[in-house]
């Protein structure tokens, strides 16, 4: 299945060849697919942990007994440019993972208080991104040939559009007053819906010509309800697989916009933010560079593997054809590979016999 | 009506250091600079090598009537010699203006409105050819067509009759407030007294210009020179510049050039990482080279702060400079006097300083005024607020304010990562004055958007990050733009950002600017700031301090305060 944001048509389409069997019921096979998948245990297990850790910042921060923007002139050496006092960054009992040079600021709360920007931008950029990518995609698709013309072009200027330069403009001129995640969130979301759009409507094509969708038409239900009842449950796969990939592009966005000086206000910290004061630093001070580096790899590492995850859970012989190849080329873990692939085989074949059903 | 525009031409250039934009250069505290000097560069100077200087801004203008020059600058006053210059000399002592082309710093009249100036003799260009008084009145005539704009606008401003003035080639009879009545006499006629004119007489477009080999915007590929060096290439518009002796350049005219090196070669357009990268490896021809406009930053200095050779091969450099907490007092609530005595009590200039780039790289102000004796630095803290602020004095005044709950003000800084009006500053003054009951909401603005506000007199906000540097070391250029009720500028860019408009103080900058006698000027300009000062119109927060690296194989460093850069004419590489 397509899920290549710059592909258009023909891939969306051999795409959509693939996903049609899997309707809404096959929700629970999937799920046990996705179970089974190691990377996607880890990935999920690392993702539940930063949420839990940048949900429970301010108990964290009161059990190291700091806060993200007191400043502690004390621990930073003046004479030389502010670099903390002690090894690590100024690693002590009362700063767990050292302070950041020049304000003596603790470096464990603002990554954790980073984590919640970074995470909450990525999500609800994602959010507005499939909602407006479904809502053009279906309009598009079922809409007359007139609509789709207007909305396709629409999408295709969308996708054109050079989207860090815009946000920058965008993020620059709005009200200083105007709360600076949800500025994010709305800047991300609107620029980058297009490659979403596409994917929906280029399945919405295909799920149109199928029976199921003419028996309903002929049933005699309107288009607005073959949307809702038939098609939206057949897009879902394609739509999950495609959030989880933007999801971590939607994040290293957000740390570009911060880097660059026009994503969150200052104090509040985020992991772009604080690798954009930390790049003069990776000599004199690493930690200051690897701890939110480190923060923001291991998330977008986590999502992504939890993407690929999704992707291959919902499309059992596009992974079927990837293990076998797997196996060919590594043989050290030929016998593991191929307890999966026949895992997978077994899965795929549960979906023909509930299809076929 | 008289600074703005190129003003704030180079001062919005200045993004790093001032220094840079200026082409202005030196250095080293003169405590620590003179041990470090010595520790360097071991044996006597000789001639000869080839000096590499690296610098960031590309030498995109050079000719004489564009430049806009401290004290000459730096590669430009290695071929433009001009009426006086500034001593070479480490700290304090090259803030002083001496002779250069003329027998003296000039002789005024009573009044100080007109300076007459005497040329040494045997003086030659490049070619041989004698230089006149009549090549200096025309390099300065030059300075006035439109299409050679670009150096400072005291000329215009201070001549007889330069403010209608357009040039020799659309005006060929010339200036009639520059009179030459020999070939080695040239007088100025002013319209107003100016005791620091010896100062505007550094400038670039005080150099001599013969009028045949003058072609106009083109001069400036092929400059004759006057001084120890002559232009061979000028590449890619100033990126590389490569500069050979002038053999009719003469040591026995000019005392404070030495002209070690046989050739300079002046590679800029480079990031200052790699700059620094280049200095501290010393590889190769970097091994001689140096840096007439960049600085090491604080992550910089961290990294050298534990290698001793590379310590030793670091200048320090002060150069009269002053960042500061503006207000607007037109704007609620700064018109309240105890407001912004408040904010004053409130301020931690450790924090600040620390943003700044810590204690190497910024020291403490209570004073507008530099810390340098030359700008009449008179010291004052008239509301003490210690090492780490004053909160609790900060409150009882606000509660004398009328506000016993503390009160919400927006403070408007730059995005721009510098540490002089960025984010960084910006939240250590945020954070300093959260301590005394003030919420500060910081809006930040991107560079041009910040200085159109900051410059507006309408749309100014009430308080921000601003900052201030003088043309030259004397208290006039520093205080009158900011405090001089004449000079708000209502539409252009107007640096007199709380509007202060006090008929004494205007009188006193008049009586001031009267005085020949520069010391004399200088104690009246301190006892000036220290009076406004009082009025808590700004925040001093902190002066600069400008660490240079520079190659292993240098010697003979002298960095001024004048301009807090590496002096390359006395730079040598034997």
């Amino acid at each position: 299945m397509s899920t290549v944001p710059d592909l258009p048509a023909s891939g969306a389409k051999a795409g959509a060849a693939t996903v049609v069997p899997a309707a809404a019921s096959d929700a629970r096979q999937a799920w046990r697919r996705l179970r089974r998948r190691p990377s996607a245990v880890i990935s999920t297990s690392v993702l539940g942990l930063l949420v839990v850790l940048a949900v429970a910042a301010p108990l964290l921060a009161a059990a190291e007994g700091q806060d993200a923007n007191t400043y502690h002139d004390a621990l930073v050496d003046s004479a030389r440019g502010g670099v903390p006092i002690g090894s690590f960054g100024g690693v002590s009992g009362d700063h767990w993972l050292g302070v950041e040079p020049g304000t003596g600021r603790d470096l464990f709360v603002r990554l954790l208080y980073g984590a919640r920007v970074s995470l909450l931008v990525a999500v609800g950029a994602t959010v507005v991104q499939v909602l407006i990518g479904i809502a053009v995609g279906l309009a598009a698709g079922l809409g007359n040939r007139l609509l789709d013309t207007v909305l396709s072009r629409f999408t295709d200027v969308m996708v054109a559009l050079p989207m860090l330069v815009l946000a920058i403009a965008l993020t620059a001129v709005v009200s200083a007053d105007f709360p600076r995640p949800l500025l994010l969130i709305l800047v991300i979301g609107l620029l980058n819906w297009g490659a979403t759009s596409r994917i929906v409507r280029a399945q919405t094509l295909t799920l149109k010509q199928l029976d199921f969708v003419a028996a309903a038409r002929l049933a005699g239900s309107g288009r607005w309800r073959v949307a809702r009842r038939e098609l939206l449950p057949s897009l879902a796969a394609p739509v999950i697989t495609y959030a989880a990939i933007l999801l971590p592009i939607n994040m290293v966005i957000e740390a570009s916009l911060s880097f660059l000086g026009v994503g969150v206000k200052p104090p509040t910290p985020s992991w772009g933010q604080m690798l954009s004061s930390a790049q003069t630093w990776f000599r004199a001070d690493p930690m200051y560079v690897l701890l939110p580096a480190g923060m923001l790899f291991v998330t977008v590492l986590a999502f992504t593997a939890l993407g690929d995850a999704v992707r291959a859970a919902l499309d059992p012989r596009e992974a079927v054809r990837l293990r076998v190849g797997t196996r060919a080329s590594s043989r050290g873990r030929t016998a593991r590979t191929a307890r999966a692939a026949a895992s997978e085989a077994a899965a795929a074949a549960d979906l023909r016999k509930d299809t076929s059903s | 009506m008289r600074q703005p525009s190129a003003r704030s031409r180079r001062l919005a250039a200045a993004a790093i250091s001032l220094a840079l934009a200026m082409g202005a250069a030196a250095c080293s505290g003169p405590q620590d600079n003179d041990a470090k000097a010595d520790g360097a560069s071991k044996g006597t100077p000789q001639k000869g090598g080839k000096l590499t200087v690296l610098n960031t801004e590309p030498q995109s203008d050079f000719d004489p009537a564009r430049l806009y020059t401290s004290g000459g600058g730096n590669v430009p006053s290695l071929v433009f010699r001009t009426l006086t210059t500034r001593n070479r000399a480490n700290g304090a002592a090259g803030t002083k203006v001496v002779p250069d082309l003329a027998t003296d710093t000039g002789r005024p009249n009573a009044d100080a409105t007109e300076w007459t100036y005497t040329l040494k003799e045997g003086l030659k260009y490049e070619d041989g050819t004698p230089i006149t008084s009549a090549d200096i009145k025309y390099g300065v005539e030059r300075s006035f067509a439109a299409e050679l704009s670009g150096g400072a606008p005291y000329l215009r401003d201070w001549l007889v009759g330069g403010a209608d003035y357009q040039g020799p080639y659309k005006d060929p009879k010339g200036l009639a407030s520059i009179e030459t009545p020999d070939d080695k006499t040239i007088v100025f006629k002013l319209r107003k007294p100016e005791g620091d004119f010896p100062f505007l007489a550094t400038a670039t477009q005080f150099a001599p210009v013969p009028k045949a080999k003058d072609d106009g915007a083109k001069y400036e590929e092929h400059p004759v020179s006057s001084g120890p060096y002559k232009v061979v290439k000028n590449e890619d518009d100033g990126r590389r510049l490569l500069l050979e002796r002038n053999p009719n350049w003469s040591e026995k005219t000019d005392d404070q050039r030495h002209a070690y090196p046989d050739t300079i070669d002046v590679q800029s357009g480079l990031d200052s990482a790699v700059i620094n990268q280049r200095l501290s490896t010393s590889s190769g021809a970097d091994a001689a080279a140096v840096t007439t406009d960049t600085n090491l930053g604080p992550a910089e200095l961290a990294q050298i702060g534990s290698d001793k050779a590379l310590a030793a091969r670091v200048g320090t450099g002060h150069f009269g400079y002053t960042n500061y907490l503006a207000f607007n007092p037109k704007v609620k609530p700064f018109d309240n006097l105890k407001v912004r005595q408040a904010i004053s009590y409130a301020i931690n200039r450790t924090s600040v300083i620390n943003a700044a780039g810590g204690s190497a790289l910024a020291e403490p102000a209570t004073t507008f005024l530099p810390d340098q004796a030359a700008f009449g630095y008179t010291p004052y803290d008239h509301f003490p607020a210690g090492k780490t602020g004053n909160p609790a004095k900060a409150k009882e005044l606000l509660k004398e304010a009328g506000y016993p709950n503390g009160l919400t003000i927006s403070l408007t800084h730059s995005t721009v990562q510098n540490r002089e009006t960025s984010p960084e500053v910006a939240t250590a003054v945020q954070e300093s004055l959260k301590q005394a009951g003030i919420t500060v909401k910081l809006v930040g603005l991107e560079a041009n958007a910040f200085n159109e506000a900051r410059w507006s007199v309408t749309k100014s906000p009430g308080f921000f990050l601003s900052r201030w540097g003088a043309d030259w070391p004397s208290g006039g250029p520093f205080l009158a733009p900011i405090f001089d009720g004449r000079q708000i500028v209502k539409d252009g860019s107007n640096f007199n950002h709380a509007q202060f408009d006090d008929p004494a103080v205007n009188k006193e900058i008049d009586e001031i600017n009267k005085l020949t006698d520069l010391a004399a000027a200088a104690k009246r300009w301190g006892a000036l700031d220290r009076k406004i000062g009082e009025q808590a119109l700004d925040v001093p927060l902190f002066h600069p301090v400008y660490k240079r690296l520079y190659g292993k194989d240098v010697k003979n460093i002298v960095i001024s305060d004048w301009t807090g850069v590496l002096d390359v004419s006395q730079v040598a590489v034997k």
